[in-house]
């Protein structure tokens, strides 16, 4: 399951986008972990997440900590987004000192990942994945642009046609950005969507496109 | 998925939300004089469930039926609200990377190399799956399957990637093959999925996990470089948080 890997943007606009999962292991920790994973969710949520779910529950943008919280069971993987690099360090220096037990991953641009680890007082990274692109009939894409946003959902559950339907509506003056990226978040189950960073992508998508050459 | 001929108007609400595009096609009712209803493409349909999540009908004409096999792989690797039994691990894929820190699934010297077909937002069939399976394990490059992974426990030959002829059909809108082989072979199976992938008419996905050792480049780093390969400016990073903490071969000094 790579779903927080592949998303796509420029570096500037990656620099504040941190994908924070914390998984138990078969075999190993996942016997007993719910009370592990509720003690990273509720360290997680203490640091302020743009975003925060478990796929099979949903993100605080369509339900509630709570809810999220008492469904967790032994074996959940959990996610939580954050906007900028300052809760990071905080975050990390918080679950290097008070372990959870389950394992911590940050899915980012990995020199600021390691930045963050480094003023947290933690080590290197300890295992790494990277992207090598997408490859095949890659003509079948939307643009680069759409791109950046529907990647943001790894599961692929935010339609690049939703995408080009919203800029319309904004465009048309039917909805707001805001609203449009609230609704991108509820697509996007596992919690994934960075609301701040589509809101910024929102906005750069609007003078791309003219009214006819959208959905 | 389906829409309720009986309670459909035709209001095109849902169409946006399908992550496979436009596979909504018209139809007249036979029952009700000038009653419009969509008839969502069976084929194309990855049964995600996402427009009926969406809850944008306003006469709740979308349904999801029970779906026999092999219609049900359908949901099982598209919709992230079901989880694969067999992998125990919700979502489409393994634990993978995310536990190396406490299994050792990725150790020194090994690479796991990831092949997510109909990433993104195009969906793939199994036949595709099983193309770049069969590439995969006829090189006889040493990639060892993901024993848990989803796509391995539908294969019916685990040693030449065969799937399952009743599910070749079937869609997704991914399928992950997962597996591991030694890093000095990662440029042999990098230049497999390059060559097949021209050979296909959907997209994949490439990533690749290594340990990175305590001082020193990232192993695979290197490789990518003097192939010239194109790899993300973000990536994915365990913390090495998790415990009990798997001892590494490159740890012990």
């Amino acid at each position: 399951m790579t779903h927080s890997l592949h998303r796509r943007g420029t570096r500037e606009s990656l620099s504040g986008d941190f994908v924070v999962l914390g998984c138990p292991a078969t075999g190993v920790n996942k016997k007993g972990s719910a009370s592990k994973t509720r003690k990273f969710l509720s360290i997680c949520y203490k640091h302020g997440p743009i975003n925060l779910g478990d796929m099979k529950t949903g993100n605080i943008y369509n339900t509630t900590m709570d809810d999220i919280l008492s469904r967790v069971t032994d074996g959940t993987i959990v996610e939580c987004t954050f906007d900028n690099r300052e809760k990071i360090v905080a975050l990390l220096k918080e679950l290097n000192e008070d372990r959870p037990g389950i394992s911590v991953i940050i899915s980012g641009i990995p020199d600021i990942v390691q930045q963050c680890m480094t003023e947290a007082g933690m080590g290197r990274i300890h295992s790494l994945e990277y992207s090598l692109g997408t490859w095949g009939n890659t003509e079948r894409l939307p643009d680069f642009e759409i791109l950046q946003t529907v990647t943001m959902c790894g599961h692929g559950m935010i339609a690049s046609d939703l995408v080009r339907k919203m800029v319309r509506d904004v465009k048309r003056g039917r909805r707001t950005i805001e609203d449009c990226c609230i609704e991108m978040a509820e697509c996007c189950s596992c919690g994934n969507y960075n609301v701040t960073r589509g809101k910024q992508l929102f906005k750069e998508l609007l003078p791309l496109y003219t009214l006819h050459s959208l959905y | 998925m389906k829409a309720d001929k009986d309670k459909c108007i035709a209001c095109k609400r849902c169409f946006p939300y399908c992550p496979m595009g436009r596979i909504q096609t018209y139809a007249r009712h036979d029952q009700i004089p000038g009653r419009i209803y969509i008839e969502i493409d069976q084929d194309a349909c990855t049964d995600c469930g996402m427009c009926l999540r969406a809850k944008i009908c306003p006469v709740t004409a979308l349904f999801q039926p029970e779906e026999p096999w092999p219609r049900e792989v359908r949901g099982v690797l598209s919709n992230p609200m079901i989880e694969f039994m067999g992998s125990q691990t919700p979502g489409r894929g393994t634990e993978e990377m995310k536990t190396n820190d406490v299994k050792g699934t990725f150790l020194p010297g090994e690479v796991g190399v990831g092949v997510e077909l109909g990433r993104p937002g195009v969906g793939a069939y199994f036949r595709d799956v099983e193309t770049v399976a069969m590439a995969l394990m006829k090189a006889d490059l040493g990639y060892q399957l993901a024993a848990e992974n989803p796509v391995t426990h539908f294969m019916s030959d685990k040693t030449t990637g065969k799937l399952r002829d009743d599910v070749l059909g079937e869609k997704a809108i991914s399928a992950i093959i997962e597996g591991k082989c030694k890093l000095e072979r990662l440029p042999e199976v990098i230049k497999i999925l390059k060559d097949v992938a021209k050979t296909l008419d959907t997209v994949f996905t490439v990533e690749v996990i290594t340990k990175v050792p305590p001082v020193g480049e990232v192993p695979i780093v290197p490789v990518f470089k003097e192939m010239g390969l194109w790899y993300s400016i973000n990536s994915k990073n365990n913390m090495g948080l998790g415990e009990p903490h798997f001892t590494f071969t490159d740890e012990e000094q």
